[in-house]
């Protein structure tokens, strides 16, 4: 009974997270917003420097953004900064406060819990522990169930030549 | 004459600190120079390899849930077949902690944490991730950083190991293991040279969109961290051992947009995949939540 009801109180969260994940950003340079993903696109509004945007959804290079006068379009990804404390891109869902939620219980009250940190002073006093690398062994994947999950995409591989270092 | 020799080796060491010049080990100095020169064959990689990672989690366990960690191997390895080092044992685990980061080391190992992969929105963006340490293995980052602070010729010392002994219960087991624990310790909780961050990112983005992934996953990424509170405990090691996420920005898109990637640009995000295995992951964190805290 505690079970079903925990499930139900989290795929109502779920729902509810997941329609409530808008990310909002401004502007980094001054541009246009234009009526798709491409750089020979029609202009659909000229946007200043620091205009506050809300993003729709990412297209590879480019986030399709709505200007607070409703207007939508389409701006190179680098030409925006995310407004900080938001999730980054887009129309996904927030799985950190999900996931949060879901430790905490139904009760919501104890954020924290069990939280586990990982920094430098966790590092540098590390202890080995071979047993857990010995364990790994049992995920790894062989090429040919790689080639096979890559295949139901279908993603398709390519020749793509590596990037030289170009100064910004 | 013998000093003469000492002198030379000093010129030829030029670079690596020594305690004190009085009293070198002519004999030993000569054999860590013949030593420096020689790059670790792929066994002595691994040997060292798996030491630093059984230092690094000993720091992070790796998360009970096959699902999710199946899912990671196959992502991984898919795009580590598109690397120069496809034949490596290639290993890949997220690890029990809430804070953001990711790791590689020597021999195929790479590990990501649960708090970082809460924070990706799809597949594409975990192959920028990935595809980013996977690159660290490939250019031997760590494997020439360990052997450097280790100031000794790990290599060597693995070899003497060899790969008969994989019970680390030899003698000769504990003296690597020291020596490489010691090193990663040090390594892990300083971080690589900036540039090696920086051609990490440039070469990840290339393995991703050579394995079909839309190549702005990891750039999305990096929006994602430069969004994300510098200050907060969940990104100190980050912050701490890699370039400010817009400098890093800076720097892929400029290479980015030289190298013409924007052609790969509709190649798939895949989004559903991911979203499943997050959602098992989400669902199975009450049931999986620790007893109690280790936040120190």
């Amino acid at each position: 009974m505690t079970r079903w009801f925990s499930l139900a109180a989290l795929l109502l969260v779920l729902g509810a997270l997941h329609a409530a994940a808008v990310s909002t950003a401004q502007t980094v340079v001054s541009g246009n917003i234009t009526s798709g993903p491409a750089s020979d696109a029609s202009v659909v509004a000229a946007v200043p420097n620091a205009t506050a945007v809300s993003i729709i959804e990412r297209q590879g290079g480019w986030y399709h953004v709505r200007l607070a006068s409703g207007q939508d379009g389409w701006l190179p990804m680098t030409s925006i900064r995310f407004n900080s404390g938001t999730t980054g891109t887009t129309q996904s869902t927030d799985w950190s406060s999900l996931f949060q939620s879901g430790r905490s219980g139904a009760s919501g009250s104890t954020a924290t819990t069990g939280v586990r940190g990982l920094n430098t002073g966790d590092i540098a006093n590390a202890k080995p522990d071979i047993k857990a690398v010995e364990s790994l062994d049992k995920w790894q994947a062989k090429s040919k169930e790689a080639k096979e999950f890559a295949a139901a995409v279908p993603l398709k591989s390519n020749d793509k030549g590596y990037l030289p270092e170009v100064k910004p | 004459m013998k000093r003469f020799a000492a002198v030379a080796a000093g010129l030829l060491l030029a670079g690596m600190p020594l305690a004190s010049s009085a009293d070198i080990d002519i004999g030993g100095l000569f054999n860590s120079i013949k030593q420096a020169f020689k790059p670790a064959t792929q066994d002595e990689e691994i040997a060292i390899g798996r030491d630093a990672a059984a230092t690094l989690l000993g720091a992070s366990k790796p998360i009970d849930q096959a699902a999710v960690q199946d899912y990671v191997n196959k992502v991984g390895l898919w795009i580590a077949l598109q690397s120069d080092r496809p034949d490596l044992p290639w290993h890949f685990a997220v690890v029990d902690s809430d804070d953001i980061d990711a790791f590689a080391a020597p021999g195929g190992f790479v590990f990501v944490t649960r708090g970082l992969l809460l924070h990706l929105h799809s597949e594409a963006e975990l192959a920028g991730v990935l595809g980013h340490e996977i690159s660290h293995v490939v250019l031997k980052h760590h494997l020439n950083a360990l052997q450097k602070a280790a100031r000794m010729d790990l290599a060597g010392q693995a070899a003497k190991v060899g790969l008969a002994s994989k019970g680390y219960d030899s003698d000769l087991d504990q003296e690597l293991m020291d020596k490489v624990s010691n090193a990663t310790r040090n390594l892990y909780s300083k971080g690589l040279d900036k540039d090696d961050e920086l051609a990490a990112d440039r070469m990840g983005v290339v393995l991703a969109t050579r394995a079909g992934y839309d190549p702005y996953g990891l750039l999305a990424v990096l929006q994602t961290l430069e969004a994300a509170d510098p200050k907060s405990s969940k990104m100190q090691l980050l912050m701490a051992t890699h370039p400010a996420p817009a400098d890093r920005i800076a720097a892929l898109s400029a290479a980015m947009g030289a190298g013409n990637i924007d052609r790969f640009g509709k190649q798939p995000d895949v989004q559903d995949r991911f979203e499943d295995v997050m959602k098992e992951l989400v669902a199975t964190a009450k049931s999986k939540a620790p007893e109690a805290s280790t936040k120190k």
